[in-house]
């Protein structure tokens, strides 16, 4: 029952709704968190055990909302599926919508098939006022929600979970999601091509757990969606500085913001340096060129003379270039190693320095290369053989 | 007596109270009241809800749930009182304890969802009456049924159950939820059922619903329940055709008859047992006489040896040669000899029971009409069961005594006069009965554990045994048939 696939789930499901039950399953992104989709199980039927072909009626619908996931149930019957459905809202049995705010229930139109997401988003509307309600039963929390909300960049891109009271301790806790207004925009394309699963669309969330109601403990975590993650060079790259005690969100989300969009701002900087590079190296060693990558100005190949000693120069630029130093890798055309590989040698560290601009760096590549060059000669010779 | 649930529309009546017996030393005073609109169990602190539904109206609800095709919806029509306990004990002056009762008579099913509200949960009332149409004062709940869901009340469910909740003016409206739960491969279906009081706190908002005789009633009393009958056509049919299963005094002629088996059979019983006596007191007879021969036998055989001791003694005096040894042995022999006869007359092996039957008999026989028969002794005890043909109840001696049941000698007075017993042994009743409810009531007042006592002491004494009686002689076997076989006379 459970990982069902969407198309398992909608063969299942009796004929009339599956129209509304599609939209959910394959477009249905609600919330914040955009990458997880929703999710259908436990697809039951509220027809007699002796009627044919599929008609379940009824299923659990998973939500991710605020870094938790809520688990719904949707009643219809499939007997009358013009009738709007029933809900059962897992554990959260305080909560009880107003059916006033929820327009797609009061106008139900069965012929719609984008009704039922429709309807599932004013739901979590509606959750979202009924946890901020929640938050008034710490006042420390609730500031926090005031203040946020005060600004508009925050206000509506924010999700609450305010936890239930733990009974044995009475300590209240809280979730805030919040989405970081920070442009992925300018990020060069190839960057984020390269991920498997479907992009979607660019998100950064920042999840902040408050484990108790006077926020001495707080836990905040940086969400990027695969693509972002990818282009700014992996999970291990970003490190959010931790959160100040005796601080408030409305001074740390913005330094998160600004960190996020410093490092953005050095990726695409870097994009353009490297290209710059790249460019120089063109202009500068002309026909040596064998190859380079013209997309993302990563690597670049240089077949070089001297003295009737020609030899291969591979360049690779790293991700944070100019900050850190490309790695120059000399190889033979001419002797192999005792593995069957052409003998090289990699130079990591070489006169260098990133306040150069593009020009500057292929000329002094050039003074290096005719220093280095007798070096790896012998090197070849001695330890290669042809 | 309890009224209906009245709703907002009728003042409380005043509760009529029942007053148990005293028991111990808790005195238990229980009050009814119908709950009404005003008269909210909320305000005072009802501790205890119990609820219960009567077997046909759960079957019936369960009927039209399954064979719905979707969700099905109804109310429930019912009353709910409550029940003040008070207990005063030694220890604390009182203490009252409140129970709501709710108990659901019937339901009204809906015939289609969304009957009497729109999507958004809103009820109309023009449609909610069209439902109910004049029972609408009878609710006191609503049920919904659907398959394979939780057990848990939904978001519309609780939107109309609160909408109800207003309307009806019922401050503490049930929920009933059913749930149908079926394994993939339909081997296994359960129907699951929780009633809910939703109005309450959230903690406390499940509760037992019982259904009387539902279950091993081999073990339990069958249950009346109080669901009044109200039927025009039961009460019809039941005066026309009543007259043929009851008699004019209103009880069931079966009874009457079954009674009438009954006393045949108690009858039968009274006649083996004056048969058995007989025998006994024959058969005590005969072991005196025993006794008696035995006794003689001895004594002749003492003076024998008495006399040749007598003689050996003269011979060994002559030939003048003690033996010391010997005679302890003598003397203890002697002794022996001598010690036993005062430990005769042996008691028979048989019960302590039958000098009572002797001593009877010599004060029957002072007692005795001129009837022949001396069998009125051994009197069985007539149990008075209810709705028999109404007949006293034969106390006092017949209670007192059993087959196997001493009676006070010393208590009783002589000059009681004790109607022989004159069975007819062919099951007609009525008339022994009367016979022995004559002037029998003091005999067994003074029954106590004494009385064995006094036979111990008064065991020795040996009627003459009428000559009759021993010549007749023999013992009465009972047959299968409880029929005493061998020859008696009356």
């Amino acid at each position: 029952m459970n990982n069902m696939s969407p198309e398992v789930a909608l063969h299942r499901i009796s004929p009339e709704l599956r129209p509304l039950l599609c939209s959910v399953v394959r477009n249905g992104r609600v919330g914040l968190d955009s990458t997880n989709c929703l999710r259908v199980t436990d697809l039951k039927t509220g027809c007699t055990s002796l009627t044919a072909g599929p008609c379940c009626d009824r299923f659990k619908l998973h939500i991710p909302y605020a870094g938790q996931t809520l688990k719904w149930d949707i009643i219809f019957n499939a007997r009358y599926p013009a009738l709007p459905p029933d809900f059962i809202f897992g554990e959260d049995t305080e909560f009880l919508p107003e059916p006033s705010e929820l327009p797609h229930l009061v106008q139900w139109d069965a012929g719609n098939p984008e009704c039922l997401l429709q309807l599932v988003k004013e739901l979590i509307q509606q959750y979202h006022l009924y946890q901020c309600q929640r938050l008034r039963e710490s006042s420390r929390l609730l500031f926090e929600y005031d203040s946020l909300l005060e600004d508009p960049s925050y206000s509506r891109n924010m999700e609450i979970y305010a936890g239930l009271k733990n009974s044995w301790t009475g300590e209240f806790s809280a979730r805030f999601l919040l989405k970081l207004p920070v442009d992925f925009s300018n990020i060069p394309v190839y960057l984020l091509k390269d991920t498997a699963l479907d992009p979607g669309e660019d998100v950064a969330l920042l999840s902040v757990s408050f484990e108790d109601a006077e926020a001495t403990q707080v836990f905040p975590k940086l969400y990027l969606s695969p693509s972002i993650e990818h282009a700014l060079g992996g999970s291990s790259a970003l490190h959010i500085p931790a959160f100040p005690s005796g601080g408030c969100l409305i001074d740390y989300v913005p330094q998160v913001c600004q960190l996020l969009t410093n490092k953005v701002q050095y990726v695409i900087q870097g994009y353009h340096k490297r290209r710059e590079y790249i460019a120089a190296f063109l202009s500068h060693f002309g026909m040596g060129v064998v190859e380079y990558d013209a997309e993302g100005f990563t690597k670049l190949t240089l077949l070089l003379m001297w003295k009737d000693f020609c030899f291969l120069v591979h360049v690779d630029l790293p991700l944070y270039f100019p900050r850190d130093q490309p790695t120059l890798t000399f190889q033979s055309v001419y002797h192999f190693t005792s593995s069957g590989q052409l003998y090289s040698q990699v130079q990591t560290s070489y006169p260098y320095s990133p306040r150069w601009d593009g020009n500057e760096m292929a000329k002094r590549a050039k003074v290096y290369f005719k220093n280095f060059i007798p070096q790896f000669q012998e090197g070849a010779f001695a330890n290669g053989k042809l | 007596m309890i009224g209906p649930f009245t709703g907002l529309f009728h003042a409380a009546r005043d509760p009529p109270r029942t007053q148990s017996a005293f028991m111990s030393q808790n005195t238990l005073r229980r009050k009814s009241v119908p709950a009404t609109a005003r008269d909210s169990g909320i305000d005072r602190d009802v501790f205890i809800m119990a609820a219960s539904i009567s077997g046909y109206t759960f079957s019936s609800v369960c009927y039209h749930s399954a064979n719905s095709n979707s969700d099905h919806e109804g109310f429930l029509l019912g009353e709910v009182r409550q029940e003040e306990t008070v207990s005063i004990s030694d220890a604390q002056i009182s203490s009252s304890e409140f129970v709501q009762i709710v108990e659901i008579h019937n339901h009204e099913p809906c015939a289609q969802l969304f009957s009497f509200y729109d999507y958004a949960g809103k009820i109309n009332e023009e449609n909610l009456n069209n439902v109910l149409k004049d029972r609408r004062k009878n609710v006191i709940g609503w049920y919904r049924f659907r398959r394979n869901t939780q057990q848990q009340m939904s978001f519309r469910e609780q939107i109309i159950h609160k909408q109800l909740t207003q309307l009806l003016g019922v401050p503490d409206l049930v929920f009933l939820l059913f749930s149908f739960i079926s394994t993939a491969n339909s081997s296994t279906h359960a129907l699951e059922y929780v009633l809910f009081r939703p109005n309450r706190s959230r903690y406390n908002q499940r509760i037992q619903l019982s259904i009387p005789n539902l279950g091993n009633t081999s073990q339990q009393e069958y249950k009346v329940s109080s669901v009044p009958n109200t039927s025009l056509n039961y009460a019809k049919v039941i005066k026309e055709h009543g007259a043929e299963f009851f008699d004019k005094d209103g009880v069931m002629k079966d009874i009457r008859t079954i009674f009438q088996v009954y006393g045949a059979l108690q009858d039968k019983v009274q006649a083996v047992c004056g048969d058995v006596e007989q025998s006994e007191r024959v058969k005590e007879k005969l072991q005196e006489d025993v006794n008696q021969v035995k006794q003689q036998i001895a004594l002749r055989k003492r003076k024998t040896e008495e006399d040749r001791r007598l003689q050996e003694s003269q011979i060994v005096d002559s030939t003048s040669t003690p033996e010391v040894s010997t005679k302890p042995s003598e003397t203890s022999f002697m002794s022996r000899i001598t010690f036993q006869t005062p430990s005769a007359p042996e008691r028979p092996s048989t019960s302590p029971n039958p000098p009572s039957y002797t001593d009877l008999l010599s004060q029957g026989d002072n007692l005795l009409s001129s009837s022949s028969t001396p069998t009125n002794a051994a009197l069985l005890p007539r149990p008075q069961a209810v709705g028999s043909p109404g007949h006293p109840t034969p106390v006092s001696l017949a209670t007192g005594l059993s087959l196997g049941m001493p009676l006070s000698l010393g208590a009783n007075p002589v000059n009681t006069p004790i109607t022989p017993y004159l069975g007819n042994g062919d099951g007609s009743s009525s008339d022994s009965l009367d016979r022995q409810a004559a002037g029998q009531e003091d005999d067994d007042e003074d029954e106590d554990s004494s009385e064995y006592e006094n036979l111990v002491s008064e065991g020795a004494r040996l009627p003459l045994v009428p000559a009759s009686a021993l010549a007749q002689g023999r013992p009465a076997a009972l047959g299968p048939d409880g029929d005493a076989r061998g020859s008696q006379t009356t």
